[in-house]
């Protein structure tokens, strides 16, 4: 089920319906078995990993919470090696398997075998160890309730792609569960609406484009062609993913749970630093707080500061998916911040002048769109070729965007540009009711008229 | 929840407003499936009538009928037609209800028919997802049930169907997307298109080609070609004329009973005569012509007051090579002959009762 399907639309509708219907005492275990109805609805075989970590993780901080200080560690181990472990079978087996065959010169697959990717292991397991985690460090007090934490795991707004909720945040809302109030229903259906846009509209818009570009290179050659497909590869991530997140926040909202933000209009972003306090905001946070700061963040010197950002920025690129590829679009960005670093940290945190701001946000775009193409393509001879396009790919003139794409894309930057300055989206849900309004016609038209409605496309974060 | 009652409806007036009204007709391509029904109706609504006894044709491409040729006769009809190439049984129903909305203008609808037999054909029509792009801008929120039932064998397509009726901008969608690549080029194309169009189409002659020198020996099911035909024409007339036919599945009777009836409904009591024919089947007739069906959709029909079946072989003499461009259509002389020929058998049909 799909976010952009209609049967996740009526799921959606049911599971509103019979939470609001019930008694207070029975909606997290409605909540409980919608998600796990949602999870078994890709994948029953799946459901086992899903309850199997549950059941570990759970057990495990309970063990931690009552075992002294000295006999908590072996029970967070336990802990970070079923997830790590269940992760790195299924996500990277095939991955380190092969590389290793190359190397001692097996032949290719030789030791593969054909793994299916569990949906939302990725954020379910970093979700488990955040919590895990937290209690080891006396942060967050371990779960008494099962049903409580089977459902900080699965719930379903969140379960594929994030964003990766902190269990003090989930468990707070939870605990003190409110009704939400007109403003959070109407913001929450403005997200979802919103979220459905940026990805019916935008992004499979750019989608088609950058499919078209990176499944045939060869028939696309050129500095034009080149930077369209990769300018389209760039919307269409950003769109898809931030719309997924819209309304995973928008649905969660109208539960009554509150999810932090994930990205705050990342392309406007005036260095690499900045990008990243504004892209996948959770995934960051989460990196900097499990990784980054346990490595020694910036705490033992200019050296191992960098070595600290490079080891976060390269596992963190791992993350996304078991290719070289996506190791070096880790490395590629962690070399960023790292010169970023070097050329002095305050400049790059600290927002620019007005009038040097366009061509830094230019210049870190451009970056960023660099950084995408190693993202995107299949294979590293791919990406290779790709970028000598972009470098010096010739006068050959072939631009892949039609001139309407071209104008959504300004549209969008100009929407950004005002929303950046106002924030008016935040503050539309509190304004007057016809400007609200307005708005969601705008939206539900352009869904409408310019959306990619007659197949549902998948959001690219759900293979992470 | 005021603001979002306000939403609901606001939206829900916008789209009216847009896709139920003339609104969109403005900027619609003229010769996309649902531009052509819409400009096929209109100029059949505003034609200037000079005679009270008016008679409308239907059809897909193959009914070659040229009102031009009938009404030159002189027979004291007149002689109108919203004949589409692609628009089916189905389409003809909501085109009749546009062109006709109190089903009290007309003498006589003529509808053409492949056969009087309901003979199988490969495609079946109940589900042909076309007919929502022909019909978008006839649809009525009333007609969702019916419309809608009617794609009942295949879900997914009875799915857009609803969702088409209700939001009409998802059909439009490709058009306007169209529409947003050269605007302004667009709106001066549609307004010289429909300028006019019903005079173009009344005085269109129809090409002259034709299919001479084409033969088939039935006995060792050969087909030859003159020079300058080429291999996808060959092919489409082999398969035409040679190819085993469909068998017979009930598919056709269904679906032509359905509509069918569903026009007959329409003029039930009216004044409006109902007369079928059957079209010139080729340039070559099959020698494994179908069984007589007594229980056809037609031939049921005709037993109903108010129908009229016109002599299944009274086009016969036009099964000729030299009168079809292709194997199926009628080419220009072919289309004059047989416009004159129905025009006269009509209106002696009409003027006998």
């Amino acid at each position: 089920m799909l976010f952009n399907t209609t049967e996740f639309f009526v799921f959606f509708a049911i599971v509103l319906a019979v939470f609001y219907a019930a008694p207070l005492a029975f909606r997290r275990v409605i909540l409980l078995i919608a998600s796990y109805f949602f999870y078994l609805s890709w994948n029953y075989k799946f459901v086992v990993l899903l309850l199997g970590l549950t059941v570990v993780d759970f057990g495990a901080a309970f063990a931690i919470e009552r075992a002294p200080a000295n006999r908590k560690k072996p029970f967070l181990l336990i802990s970070l090696a079923a997830n790590l472990g269940m992760l790195g079978f299924f996500k990277y087996f095939n991955f380190f398997a092969d590389n290793l065959a190359q190397l001692l010169r097996f032949p290719p697959h030789s030791w593969t075998y054909s793994i299916i990717l569990p949906l939302g292991i990725s954020f379910h397991t970093f979700q488990s160890i955040s919590y895990v985690v937290d209690v080891y460090r006396g942060e967050q007090a371990a779960i008494r309730n099962p049903i409580n934490y089977a459902l900080f795991i699965s719930f379903f707004p969140q379960l594929v792609a994030g964003p990766i909720v902190r269990a003090r945040e989930f468990f707070s809302d939870l605990d003190r569960w409110k009704h939400p109030s007109e403003e959070e229903v109407l913001r929450g259906v403005m997200l979802i609406v919103l979220g459905l846009t940026k990805k019916m509209v935008f992004a499979d818009q750019f989608a088609q484009i950058a499919d078209s570009y990176f499944q045939n290179l060869a028939a696309h050659p050129g500095g034009w062609a080149a930077w369209s497909g990769v300018l389209a590869f760039a919307m269409q991530i950003f769109f898809d993913f931030s719309g997924y997140t819209d309304m995973a926040i928008g649905m969660a909202l109208l539960l009554g749970f509150h999810f932090p933000i994930n990205f705050r209009r990342p392309y406007l972003a005036f260095s690499i630093t900045d990008f990243w306090h504004r892209w996948h905001i959770s995934l960051s946070r989460w990196l900097r707080d499990y990784l980054y700061i346990p490595l020694g963040g910036n705490r033992h010197g200019r050296l191992m500061t960098y070595r600290n950002l490079m080891l976060t920025m390269l596992l963190g690129g791992l993350w996304h998916g078991a290719s070289w590829n996506f190791v070096i679009w880790g490395g590629y960005h962690g070399s960023l911040l790292s010169i970023e670093r070097m050329m002095g940290r305050r400049e790059f945190e600290k927002r620019p002048p007005l009038w040097l701001y366009p061509l830094r946000a230019l210049i870190t775009f451009a970056l960023v769109c660099v950084g995408w193409v190693f993202f995107r393509a299949s294979t590293f001879a791919d990406s290779r070729f790709v970028l000598s396009q972009l470098l010096h790919g010739g006068k050959q003139m072939t631009a892949l965007l039609p001139r309407w794409l071209v104008y959504l894309t300004g549209a969008s930057l100009l929407i950004a540009v005002i929303e950046e300055k106002f924030e008016w989206t935040d503050r539309l849900s509190r304004g007057p009711a016809w400007a609200y309004a307005a708005f969601m016609i705008v939206l539900l038209l352009t869904i409408e008229m310019i959306g990619v409605t007659e197949k549902a496309i998948p959001f690219v974060y759900f293979q992470f | 929840m005021f603001t979002l009652v306000l939403t609901v409806c606001g939206f829900w007036a916008v789209e009216f407003a847009i896709f139920h009204t003339d609104a969109y007709y403005t900027i619609l391509r003229h010769d996309s499936s649902t531009g052509s029904v819409e400009m096929s109706i209109r100029n059949e609504l505003k034609r200037v009538r000079n005679s009270p006894r008016q008679v409308l044709a239907v059809g897909d491409s193959r009914m070659g009928f040229l009102p031009r040729y009938a009404n030159e006769l002189e027979t004291g009809y007149e002689f109108g037609t919203i004949a589409l190439g692609g628009a089916t049984p189905r389409d003809w129903y909501y085109m009749l209800r546009g062109a006709d909305p109190s089903a009290n203008r007309y003498s006589a609808i003529i509808i053409p028919m492949d056969d009087y037999e309901d003979v199988e054909i490969d495609e079946d029509q109940s589900v042909r997802a076309a007919d929502l792009y022909y019909l978008i801008a006839r649809l009525r929120y009333s007609d969702i049930f019916y419309f809608v039932r009617s794609y009942r064998h295949d879900p997914k397509l009875e799915w857009a169907a609803v969702r088409g009726v209700v939001l009409k901008g998802l059909i439009y969608k490709r058009d306007f997307q169209e529409f947003l690549l050269h605007p302004t080029a667009r709106i001066q194309m549609v307004k010289l298109a429909r300028k006019d169009s019903y005079q173009w189409n009344y005085n269109y002659v129809g090409p002259n080609e034709n299919m001479e020198g084409v033969t088939i020996d039935w006995k060792n099911r050969t087909l030859t070609v003159p020079p300058g035909f080429t291999d996808e024409q060959k092919a489409a007339y082999e398969y035409r004329f040679l190819s085993p036919r469909t068998p017979y599945r009930g598919d056709r009777t269904s679906y032509m009973h359905q509509w069918l009836g569903k026009i007959y409904e329409r003029y039930r009591g009216s004044k409006t005569r109902l007369i079928f024919l059957q079209l010139p089947r080729g340039p070559f007739v099959r020698p494994d012509q179908p069984a007589f069906n007594p229980h056809s959709s037609v031939r049921e029909l005709a037993a109903q007051p108010g129908v009229i079946l016109l002599p299944e072989h009274l086009f016969e003499s036009l099964e000729r090579p030299a009168l079809f461009i292709d194997q199926m259509h009628l080419n220009g002389p072919g289309g004059a002959e047989f416009s004159r020929m129905l025009g006269k058998q009509v209106s002696q049909t009409l003027d006998a009762l």
